[in-house]
């Protein structure tokens, strides 16, 4: 055994953590995450574990601070905060999300296609700056007429304020990219354009994306409670975190937690994805994960 | 001699200058390439020399048809690739492949070093994924790297590293002709010459023909079978390496072969370097394109564009003095009393 001469072992590769378990290496992004998904799983399981049904009131108890039976009081109808919250949370969520990945789809695609193709740059950022002179609350309005106020006009009048803002950051991410001699690289490799964009362009767009995607999110449930608010979006009784604090505002001098605590659900919500995004980019960038 | 690998004849790209918003008029032509032509030989090493912004690295990119050339042809094995579909351009990108000058540019940082070398071989549908990875440990080794590289990232790797990935790259689907765009002047010199020696190594192994961009001489010197000096996008000479450096005809390939730094004191101070800047190729001079800073420079030049003879873009060819680079005009002044001090030293040692 010794005296054959055993081949010299080759160094090992240190192994590299998973993006996971970097994610999960900060504390700030760890409790984000384990937030994220208390916050969606509580959306999920609405019905299981809300301690009253969110649409009963109370009469007798109307306005009341957070006691024991009602632990994060009543709002103006003597209905529970905390059920309404965690009802609400399904919509807000779903409202959010929805127009984020419907809009940022297509925006990115759009901003791909100008990049990448420059013969259709011009004519498609036009018509992106064309969207983006409108305010996304006058979509709301505009659709609102056409389909009726509800949370789909809502989401399509979001997805389309969201479309030309991701088709900007994509395509002014994607032209410096393209102008890396990677891309040089795998032309000269002959690959397809569809390779060449999913392998090589996409990939290396991605922080910016991240970034927008995680601030629009914010911005998005914000702009959706400010349509419910309008009386576009959620429609009364339907629990949503920002009807729920619109609501609320008529008795912010006597009781003030009907608007506060929901509000404070927006923040924490859009606050958790903030962290939560900027970590995953940092944890999927290979030159951070040692 | 048989017939060359590749062939390029009156290569020229131009980029239009536009101004105006909707009805955009066209206001001139950038003329990077104009009219280029050489031919390489399989196994040989063809140098572009020149200036920046002379046109090299255009010329690079058009022979890949990396862009599309505005005139002009570029044949490999016959076959003229500016004419090419889809299904033939991809068969042409097998043997033909490219190596780029800033290592820190031409790695995609999110693909590992293995899959960096193994995707030319996916594109092209070669091997199956075991034998692939095979060959990926196969060409680390040839480049000078170790297999255990392959599962690391580019930002992991130095410059000279880098490059090293970058060739391997490259030969990942068994080229005839590499590209080699300035391939070591973001290096280190004691780097470049690694790279050289392991580009000249690879070359005598797998019999690759290179086209090898350069703006430094000595490198070039020392890898070159043959040398072209590119002017504002056209070629003024074209030689064998030890022809060139041992006669330059072209005024401006004098020039710039007296401007290669010498260890030697007694010759500093000796060379007038070339006056003024390169005129824009939006507006190329008429006439000869070097007359504007051409010592020698008659009516002729200013008038005549001179046609590559004999190797030479020169109406002057024939008269010039043979050149040569023997300063016999003695020493310098300060370079002859510097050296007066330091015999001065010695004694008094």
């Amino acid at each position: 055994m010794s005296a054959t001469a055993a081949p010299a072992a080759l160094p090992e590769a240190p192994r590299r953590p998973s993006p996971l378990r970097m994610l999960l290496r900060d504390a700030a992004a760890a409790a984000s995450l384990v937030f994220v998904v208390l916050v969606v799983l509580a959306a999920l399981l609405a019905d299981v574990i809300s301690p009253h049904d969110p649409f009963a009131t109370d009469l007798m108890a109307i306005m009341q601070p957070p006691s024991a039976q009602y632990w994060l009081g009543t709002d103006g109808q003597g209905r529970d905060i905390l059920s309404r919250m965690i009802h609400g949370l399904r919509v807000t969520l779903g409202m959010g999300l929805a127009s984020l990945v419907a809009g940022g789809l297509l925006g990115a695609l759009i901003g791909f296609m100008a990049a990448f193709y420059k013969r259709l740059d011009g004519l498609l950022m036009r018509l992106m700056d064309m969207l983006l002179s409108f305010p996304a609350i006058l979509f709301g309005l505009a659709l609102a007429a056409i389909f009726g106020p509800g949370l789909v006009s809502v989401v399509i009048a979001l997805s389309i304020a969201t479309v030309p803002l991701m088709a900007r950051i994509v395509r002014g991410a994607a032209l410096v990219v393209m102008g890396l001699d990677y891309i040089e690289a795998a032309r000269a490799i002959g690959m397809s354009d569809a390779r060449l964009i999913l392998r090589h362009v996409a990939p290396n767009c991605l922080s910016p994306i991240f970034v927008f995607a995680t601030l629009r999110l914010g911005q998005v449930i914000l702009l959706g409670s400010a349509l419910s608010f309008l009386g576009l979006g959620a429609q009364p009784p339907t629990a949503e975190l920002g009807a729920m604090a619109a609501q609320g505002r008529n008795f912010l001098f006597i009781a003030p937690h009907i608007s506060v605590i929901p509000s404070l659900g927006i923040f924490a919500i859009v606050l958790a994805f903030n962290v939560l995004g900027d970590a995953l980019r940092d944890a999927l960038d290979p030159k951070l994960r040692i | 001699m048989s017939a060359p690998l590749l062939e390029v004849a009156g290569l020229a790209k131009h980029y239009p200058v536009k101004r105006g918003l909707i009805l955009a008029k066209q206001i001139g032509t950038v003329r990077a390439v104009d009219g280029v032509s050489f031919t390489l030989q399989r196994g040989e090493t063809l140098a572009l020399v020149g200036e920046s912004g002379c046109g090299k690295s255009t010329t690079a990119r058009l022979v890949l048809r990396l862009i599309e050339p505005s005139a002009g042809e570029v044949r490999f094995e016959g076959r003229d690739i500016t004419s090419l579909d889809r299904a033939d351009l991809k068969a042409f990108r097998r043997r033909a492949q490219i190596v780029f000058q800033d290592p820190y540019a031409s790695l995609n940082p999110r693909y590992t070093v293995g899959r960096t070398i193994a995707e030319p071989m996916e594109v092209h549908g070669v091997r199956d994924e075991a034998s692939r990875r095979a060959r990926v440990e196969e060409l680390l080794r040839l480049v000078g790297l170790a297999p255990y590289h392959a599962e690391r990232f580019p930002h992991e790797f130095s410059g000279g590293q880098r490059q090293r990935i970058g060739i391997a790259r490259a030969l990942a689907v068994e080229p005839d002709l590499v590209v080699c765009d300035e391939p070591v002047s973001a290096l280190d010199v004691s780097i470049q010459a690694q790279v050289v020696n392991l580009l000249a190594d690879l070359q005598k192994r797998l019999g690759l023909a290179y086209l090898f961009i350069a703006h430094d001489l000595a490198v070039v010197k020392h890898v070159a079978d043959r040398i072209a000096v590119m002017y504002l996008g056209k070629i003024v000479e074209i030689a064998e390496k030890r022809a060139l450096f041992a006669n330059p005809c072209h005024p401006y390939t004098r020039a710039l072969l007296a401007a290669i730094p010498h260890p030697d004191p007694r010759r500093r101070g000796q060379v007038t370097p070339l006056g003024g800047d390169v005129p824009s190729p939006l507006n190329p001079p008429p006439g000869c394109r070097f007359h504007t800073r051409c010592p020698f420079a008659r009516d002729i030049c200013r008038e005549k564009e001179p046609a590559l003879a004999n190797g030479v873009a020169c109406h002057l060819a024939e008269e010039l003095p043979p050149a040569g680079l023997d300063f016999s005009g003695g020493l310098a002044p300060n370079a002859a009393k510097r050296l007066a001090l330091y015999a001065k030293a010695a004694e008094n040692a």
